[in-house]
């Protein structure tokens, strides 16, 4: 067990590390090769009419003048240790995890991005809750049922959901259910506000990941079906409704959760299009606007919460395997 | 009620009012009129009480007085601060007047105009009841000089002032050695100029001269409690999600610039625009705090039902919308290529791009709006109902020696829909000219650092076109035009004379209306920049940007401040 | 009996499951081809799938000809047909803006031709989509082969290389770079360039899905008795790879393919929903719909059109290849 958990926690970090220097590749190198001096980086953290002698100033402050192994290292030890900005009369000391502070706001990049965090979680997972039991109870269903007019047109309507761009049924259903828009409200202030206003969203999301999940239940569920251990279970006079739960749903059910992990960790870190669409407040908002801004910092604390969310996803999921399967052994 | 009066009659009154300065104490005023707002107060009112809901699709980029870029949290700061002086809250062009504030008087210009002395009004009091003294205000504009701590507000005083090369008081606290200010004693504030500077009384408006107390600055972190001078003090200010002001109670109650008729103002922040609109019309918010204007959904709403309408204003935000040619680049070197795209644009169809007439705006022959001191108005490059003239265009085209048409880019921001689509009309419309256009889209954060604000990337990717709009810092002719035309503004990046004009006429006129002390000749001379400019022929400004906004029919007290182009909010009242 | 949904389906996610046994050799007499030709040719709605195809693939090719015959062309403004006041098209009613000479009606603010927008958007759309395939397509075959045939160290570097692709926040890291790319750039510039970044970053953020998948048939052929045959008769590496593994490797690069160029196509229309796609006036889907939503409730249809459109593409490719799979599976019934 502690094996396994070392060698989990290890290779999470060692995620961690290279999603850390995927974006700052892409934002420190990618741009100076494009042919973006160090001046027009340092600029953008000048504010408007920086000139010459501030340019300077901020290039030493925030050591944009050393060479990009030292900027990083100084990031990396930022999110462990913490590290201290000169403003004003104090020096400010960011506590770790520090993503240090936006170009944009000056305001630091953690606190704003963790105030986005219930509004991602709301909607993954509300979203999560409805397309686990919708998609993997049509995929039984459907796996039970093979070649009946439901199976049919179950299949047909799942392959017309992971057909559907989000950003589409989002706005068709913004367009017939909700012209006036959804507002994101928190649910300890006006419980009954949020559920109705993240309903649309919900189901919107909802409806993809059901179709998908309707479809690898079903294959894994025929999959199964057709294993010796069914037949032998089903031979041993096994009620067929226990064949199918306690045996064939279980085994399906294993590679669902896999996946399940990577979906929900993805979102956690961001509903990108469907926030998008909805004008939801959450991190995948917040990322847009990152990236529209090129404000490194805030890009770079959420790709690293996004990864974080996926490591984290699937570091459960290999534990819950464990409950599930007793044949996983840690 | 008076109110009843008939709108005629209420804007000749409001207009005779407001001209003897009154800004509106009594009962006089328009009706709740479609565009009542624009230049009559609307529901004048004594009533007290109440909260001001307001909403706001963005934030502050700081709260800061010192800090802060956006013309809303200028007209905003004016409820928390008292800054030396204020434009007159009055409606109308009288808004764009200065009228002291902080300081019982405008400013006294000696030394040739190097020279700029305000005297304070006694008895003004921080909200923990300290007295304001000219120190506060000297250190207010001290400490915009870090900008590396305060980064956002602009740099006038900075350049203007006769300080060296001080370097803001975190790294020099001793204020002694910041000579750009002096203070002779606790009521007096005397600027010492580089150069004579006629719009000083303008600058002096910017919040940047709020007073703030060093005892309690924490540098950037002030934001998260400035203290208030102005009739109102911030509760709490949560990035992001909410701004809470409540009553001053250490206001100087003789302060006539503003009221103290509301209890709280709230402001939510990063509120869906959909939402902000649907709001609006509910009633449950008062006004959208940005002023840019309601969405597609909400406009036809409000244009289609009397009820709605009479409670919307359509008027000039101030900002104008414009392209340039960079002179450096070919073929726009030749004053006669640039002219054939003056002559070639549809200016219509650019400004059925961004909204139409209602959301979008007037279309635009100037490079001064009308709601600026100094707008006169002219058309250099006159066509058929403004829709282009191509034979003009190709005759243009033939005295540049490129009678077939050229080819070029057009640089603007990809992730503004209004302005791709202006773009790409611009590119229809010179293609029957003859002039091929390809458009380069890049994203809006580095615009003016990067892109087109960095000559050497317009020069070096061959971009000939780029696209540009602008508001004024203050509302004159020098406000908004010296660093759109000024030459000597040009720079490597957070260029914003991206055209690269750089003619010595127009840099003598600007010293001519900085050194001029005599408002209606700096008038003068800001028709005449504006002509020189647009003779030069490198400019093409195709829209007077308005916005429908939506005014609760519960405020009181209401009008456009043009000098912000958007509600005079310091005025306000619920009924 | 055979329907066609009889056969696991399963999507692009997670396909291992489903192909294992695809490389077995058919019964003999027929040709695995000819087998799966007589399945496809049974199942209606694959069929169905790859008329729609191929229409789609003809209609973008010939879009040239088919908007001289209305007389639209995708760039051109008609601003005369918009309401300045709305930007919205003239008249009443969702179909605002429909006429014989715009079958599709026209766009907001410009009024351009949204059928011939429709038709160039495909061309974009396909191109991407196939593209983006191929990149996918050869780099996962050449990592998939290469980690399954090797194993060892080389399996698990690769292996876990494809793990942290599928951990990764791909859309993000898309969105980042197709943001920072310059103007003009490896001899490329203009919409050659953004499609070349397109289909690179696309191409290259999805080969782990069909990696995966190779490097499971690689493993289960390597353990093939002909593969030991061959082997054993002295074959070298390079043999066992092209004449052993690769054609045995063809069924199921043909399936992932049809079923990966949907899933490119509905990337491609995401990063252009999200602002980052082809540059105008050249027209794209995804832009098409994010042009849509300030106007998705004064203008439906201007919303309604593309969405249809990378609907019915995305879906008649997902029908072709869930048929193609089910007919080259020797274990469906």
């Amino acid at each position: 067990m502690a094996r396994f958990l070392v060698r989990r926690l290890a290779g999470a970090v060692l995620l961690l590390v290279i999603t850390s220097m995927v974006t700052f590749a892409i934002f420190f190198i990618v741009p100076r090769l494009a042919g973006q001096t160090v001046d027009q980086l340092a600029a953008q953290y000048v504010g408007k009419d920086p000139s010459q002698a501030e340019i300077e100033a901020t290039k030493e402050k925030l050591g944009l003048d050393k060479p990009i192994i030292v900027q990083y290292g100084q990031f990396i030890k930022g999110i462990v240790a913490g590290r201290e900005f000169s403003f004003g009369p104090d020096t400010e000391y960011c506590p770790p995890p520090c993503f240090g502070y936006s170009f944009k706001t000056q305001r630091p990049v953690w606190p704003d991005l963790v105030d986005r965090v219930p509004v991602t979680f709301s909607l993954a997972i509300g979203a999560a809750v409805i397309w686990l039991i919708t998609g993997v109870s049509i995929g039984v269903l459907s796996a039970l049922k093979k070649g009946t007019i439901f199976d049919r047109f179950a299949m047909v309507i799942a392959l017309a959901g992971v057909s559907l761009p989000i950003f589409f049924t989002g706005l068709l259903s913004l367009a017939l259910f909700r012209p006036t828009g959804v507002n994101y409200v928190p649910f300890t202030s006006d419980p009954l506000g949020w559920a109705s206003n993240l309903l649309l969203p919900w189901i919107t999301l909802a409806f993809l990941y059901a179709a998908l999940y309707a479809r690898l239940t079903r294959a894994g569920m025929l999959e199964t079906m057709t294993e010796d251990y069914i037949r032998t279970a089903r031979a041993k006079g096994l009620r067929e409704r226990k064949v199918v739960t306690r045996h064939a749903l279980r085994a399906t059910l294993t590679p669902i959760l896999t996946i399940f992990g990577l979906d929900i960790g993805l979102l956690l870190g961001g509903a990108v299009l469907t926030e998008s669409t909805f004008s939801l407040p959450g991190i995948g908002r917040y990322a847009i606007d990152a990236i529209n801004n090129q404000d490194l910092p805030q890009v770079l604390g959420v790709t690293m919460l996004a990864a974080f969310f996926v490591v984290v996803a699937s570091l459960v999921v290999d534990l819950l395997y464990a409950v599930a399967d007793p044949r996983v052994r840690l | 009620m008076r109110r009843k009066a008939a709108l005629a009659a209420g804007l000749a009154l409001v207009l005779a009012i407001t001209a003897c300065g009154g800004g509106g104490n009594g009962g006089n005023g328009g009706t709740a009129e479609f565009n009542a707002a624009d230049t009559s107060i609307v529901n004048a009112s004594t009533k007290a009480g109440g909260t001001l809901n307001l909403a706001l699709n963005d934030d502050w980029d700081s709260i800061d007085p010192g800090n802060t870029y956006y013309g809303f949290a200028w007209d905003f700061a004016r409820f928390y601060g008292r800054a030396l002086t204020m434009f007159k809250p009055a409606p109308g062009t009288a808004g764009l007047e200065v009228v002291p504030d902080l300081a019982t008087g405008l400013g006294e210009f000696t030394d040739g105009g190097r020279t700029v002395t305000y005297k304070l009004r006694p008895n003004v009091k921080f909200e923990d009841g300290t007295p304001v003294t000219s120190k506060d205000v000297k250190y207010a504009v001290a400490r915009t000089y870090a900008r590396d701590v305060l980064p956002n507000g602009p740099t006038y005083f900075v350049d203007l002032l006769d300080a060296g090369d001080y370097p803001g008081p975190y790294q020099q606290p001793d204020l002694n050695q910041f000579t750009g200010i002096q203070t002779p004693d606790d009521l007096t504030v005397v600027f010492k100029l580089k150069a004579p500077f006629g719009d000083f009384d303008y600058l002096a408006a910017n919040p940047q001269t709020i007073p703030v107390p060093q005892a309690k600055d924490t540098g950037a972190k002030y934001q998260e409690h400035p203290m208030s001078t102005g009739s109102y003090k911030v509760d709490s200010y949560v990035p992001g999600k909410e701004f809470i002001l409540s009553k001053n109670p250490n206001w100087d109650t003789s302060d006539t610039n503003r009221k103290q008729l509301l209890d709280k103002i709230d402001v939510k922040l990063k509120v869906n625009a959909e939402d902000i609109d649907n709001r609006l019309l509910a009633g449950s918010l008062d006004a959208d705090l940005a002023g840019t204007g309601v969405q597609a959904a909400a406009q036809s709403r409000i244009l289609s039902d009397p009820n709605l309408k009479k409670n919307a204003d359509n008027s000039f935000t101030g900002r104008l919308w414009f392209f340039v040619m960079d002179e450096k680049v070919a073929p726009f070197d030749n004053i006669e290529c640039r002219k054939a795209v003056q002559y070639a644009t549809d200016k219509v169809a650019l400004q059925t791009a961004f909204g139409g007439p209602i959301a979008g705006g007037e279309v635009a022959t100037t490079m001064l709006p009308p709601n600026i001191v100094g707008y006169q108005k002219f058309d250099l490059y006159q066509t058929p109902e403004a829709k282009g003239d191509i034979a003009k265009a190709k005759e243009a085209l033939a005295a540049c020696g490129m009678p077939n048409g050229f080819s070029t880019k057009i640089l603007l921001r990809s992730d503004r829909p209004k302005e791709v689509a202006a773009g790409e009309a611009l590119q229809q419309a010179l293609a029957k000219a003859g002039i091929q256009a390809e458009i380069t889209g890049v994203p809006s954060g580095g615009y003016f650092t990067r892109f087109a604000g960095a000559p050497e990337y317009m020069h070096a990717n061959n971009i000939g076109i780029a696209f540009h709009g602008w508001q004024a810092d203050w509302p004159t002719g020098y406000g908004f035009l010296q660093q759109l035309v000024d030459g000597r503004t040009i720079k490597a990046q957070g260029n914003t004379n991206v055209q690269e004009m750089d003619l010595p006429a127009i840099n003598a006129l600007f010293d001519k209306a900085a050194a001029s002390t005599d408002v209606a000749e700096r008038t003068a001379i800001y028709g005449q920049i504006d002509r020189a400019a647009m003779e030069h022929a490198s400019v093409v400004p195709f829209l007077y940007a308005k916005g429908l906004v939506y005014r609760n029919p519960q405020m009181t007290n209401v009008y456009i401040q043009y000098s912000y182009g958007i509600y005079d909010f310091s005025q306000v009242g619920k009924q | 009996m055979t329907s066609p949904l009889d056969a696991p389906s399963t999507a692009v996610a997670q396909p291992e499951a489903v192909l294992q046994g695809i490389g077995r050799k058919a019964i003999e007499g027929r040709s695995l081809g000819q087998i799966a030709w007589a399945r496809l040719k049974r199942d209606k709605l694959a069929i169905a799938g790859g008329v729609v195809v191929i229409l789609l693939i003809a209609m973008a090719l010939l879009a040239p000809l088919l908007t001289k015959i209305t007389g639209g062309s995708p760039t051109e403004f008609n601003q005369d047909l918009i309401d300045p006041t709305f930007s919205k098209p003239k008249g009443d009613g969702i179909f605002a803006g429909f006429s014989w000479d715009h079958p599709l009606g026209v766009e907001p603010r410009s009024g351009r031709d949204v059928f011939s927008r429709i038709l160039y958007g495909a061309q974009i759309s396909l191109l991407i989509g196939f593209l983006a395939t191929a990149v996918s397509v050869v780099l996962g075959t050449v990592a998939g082969v290469i980690a399954g045939y090797f194993g060892g160290w080389v399996d698990t570097f690769l292996s876990r290389t494809m793990d942290v692709f599928l951990a990764f926040p791909l859309l993000l890291f898309a969105l980042a770079l197709a943001g920072v790319i310059p103007d003009s750039a490896f001899g490329l510039s203009g919409n050659s360039l953004r499609v070349a970044v397109l289909v690179f970053i696309i191409g290259f953020f999805n080969w782990p899905y069909i990696g995966r998948i190779i490097r499971g048939q690689t493993l289960a052929l390597r353990e093939r008795e002909f593969v030991d045959a061959a082997r054993s008769l002295g074959a070298s590496g390079r043999w066992v790879i092209f004449r052993e593994l690769l054609p045995n490797l063809f069924a199921p690069i043909l399936v992932y393919s049809t079923l990966m160029i949907p899933t490119n196509i509905l990337f491609e229309a995401a990063l252009s929903f999200l602002g980052v796609g082809i540059r105008p006036p050249t027209p794209s889907w995804g832009k098409m719909l994010a042009d849509a939503v300030p106007f998705y409730s004064v203008a439906p249809m201007y919303m309604v059109v593309p969405g249809l459109a990378i609907f019915i593409t995305v879906m008649a490719f997902n029908l072709l290849g869930d048929g193609l799979r089910d007919a080259l599976d020797p274990r469906a019934r």
